[in-house]
């Protein structure tokens, strides 16, 4: 009796300096209130209602419609399906494309991938498919299965300073271990799920950033040449990553470290 | 005058044709340049793992640091903070995804390298020659490795690859 509780108490002891060691290693006690300060009010909520605003004035969601060829009711089921094969482009394109290829139609100057404008507009179209699941269709026609092929291409060459892939640190046999103090996320699990979480508010760098500029984060921090957005590269690479994290919820913006 | 319809069509989509305004820059040089050579044998030199103080302190300092923007300590003498061409010199950054004595926040990616001499050298599983390939081009032995090239690609230098191994083979205190 005495040595079965101090063996449950022993089992309790090493269950409870587990946890501990996992939750210093993920954040920081300072860092998790302020996480969890920022879900309850998240400052790219704020950029993504001034992406409504200036999508309205440049766009709006009648002529997107229009320009893309569906019903206005229909826009958050078609969106949930970005990156696409669009016909009046000729080519696989990401939600931040059909901005400018609305804005052209529209006969209104066509703002720059990089520009602030753009990632709080993309931001705003993208929350539309909110509720919805990343419905992406990497076999709809020969281009999705190219730029899906391309995508994890570019996903698993090992490249750059260090000769790493993004797959170096995001293969399923790596994930959840840790590089440094960084557990290594599983880009399609149903708790990161990248495509559905993108734009999000990046708390170590207090602003919010797409999913395009994430991965290029991960490329600059791993020595790797920046892919520049738009690209047909950067495009697949997202085709790719949206695809693994298809079915999961769409909830923009969210709050990531 | 079938072709003179085709035509007619053609400008007709044309005036749909929105290809043209999507920035879609070409990245084949980018990553042309960034390609990585061929995995490559690589042979140990001569007088590579040494006990020299010196040496030892550099692998040390390279194991352990990023680069020289974030390191902290100055490095110890024969490494320097940055290139010739004065860009910061990127380090091994080895303690990313290796435990071994003395490591700070280190990650488990890689294999734990503590006692690396007693446990896998002494019996015999390991040599030097071995992991100086290892460090200089992981693929070799192990195509999927997850770890980091660090000579073929010129990250490092012969002598910085010795220095690694010179520090991961001594006997820590
Ligand atoms: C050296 C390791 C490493 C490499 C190489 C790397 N990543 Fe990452 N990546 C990480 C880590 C660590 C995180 C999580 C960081 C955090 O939580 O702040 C991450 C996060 C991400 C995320 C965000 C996940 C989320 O929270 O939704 C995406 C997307 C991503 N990486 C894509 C890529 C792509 C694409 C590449 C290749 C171009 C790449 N990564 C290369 C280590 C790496
Ligand atoms: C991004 C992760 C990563 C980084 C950074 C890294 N390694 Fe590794 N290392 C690994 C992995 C994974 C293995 C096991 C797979 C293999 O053997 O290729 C390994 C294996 C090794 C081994 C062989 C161990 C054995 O006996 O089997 C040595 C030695 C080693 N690493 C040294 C280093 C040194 C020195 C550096 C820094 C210059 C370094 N590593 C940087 C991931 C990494």
């Amino acid at each position: 009796m005495r040595t079965l509780s101090i063996t449950a108490a022993l089992v309790c002891l090493a269950f409870l300096a587990t946890a501990n060691a996992e939750e210093k290693l993920s954040m920081s006690e300072a860092d998790k209130k302020m996480y969890a300060e920022l879900l309850e009010s998240n400052p790219a909520e704020m950029e993504v209602a001034e992406g409504e605003q200036l999508f309205g004035e440049l766009i709006g969601s009648a002529n997107y419609a229009k320009m893309l060829g569906v019903k206005e009711k229909d826009l958050p089921k078609y969106i949930a399906g970005f990156p696409r094969y669009v016909e009046s482009a000729k080519k696989v394109v990401t939600l931040a494309q059909t901005i400018q290829m609305a804005a052209a139609a529209n006969e209104k100057p066509v703002p720059k991938l990089e520009s602030k404008e753009m990632v709080k507009m993309s931001a705003y179209v993208k929350s539309i498919a909110n509720g919805q699941k990343t419905s992406i269709d990497v076999k709809a026609n020969k281009h999705m299965q190219e730029m899906m092929k391309l995508g994890q291409e570019v996903f698993e060459e090992r490249r750059g300073g260090r000769g790493l892939s993004c797959n170096n640190c995001h293969s399923s046999d790596i994930v959840g271990q840790r590089l440094r103090m960084q557990p290594l996320p599983d880009l399609g699990a149903k708790e990161t799920a990248a495509a559905g979480t993108w734009p999000a508010y990046r708390m170590t760098q207090s602003q919010m950033v797409t999913l395009d500029k994430r991965m290029q984060q991960c490329m600059k921090n791993a020595l790797l040449a920046e892919i520049p957005l738009g690209s047909k590269e950067i495009v697949a690479l997202e085709v790719y990553v949206t695809n693994k994290t298809k079915g999961n919820n769409i909830s923009v913006p969210s709050v990531k470290r | 005058m079938r072709k003179v319809i085709m035509l007619g069509i053609a400008t007709f989509l044309g005036a749909a044709d929105l290809s043209q305004v999507i920035e879609s820059p070409d990245a084949t040089a980018i990553l042309k340049k960034d390609a990585l050579p061929a995995a490559k044998a690589y042979k140990m030199p001569d007088g590579c793992v040494t006990d020299d103080a010196g040496a030892i302190a550099r692998g040390q300092y390279i194991f352990h640091n990023l680069n020289g923007k974030d390191a902290k300590e100055n490095p110890p003498e024969g490494l320097s903070r940055k290139l010739a061409d004065g860009k910061d010199k990127q380090f091994g950054n080895c303690v990313a995804c290796h435990n071994i004595e003395g490591a700070k926040g280190y990650g488990n990616i890689g294999p734990d390298l503590t006692k690396y001499k007693e446990l896998y050298m002494d019996s015999g599983v390991r040599n030097a020659q071995f992991m100086y390939q290892k460090i200089a081009d992981p693929r070799m032995d192990n195509p999927k490795s997850a770890m980091t090239v660090n000579l073929a690609n010129g990250l490092m230098n012969e002598r910085e690859v010795c220095d690694l191994v010179s520090y991961i083979t001594a006997v820590k205190k």
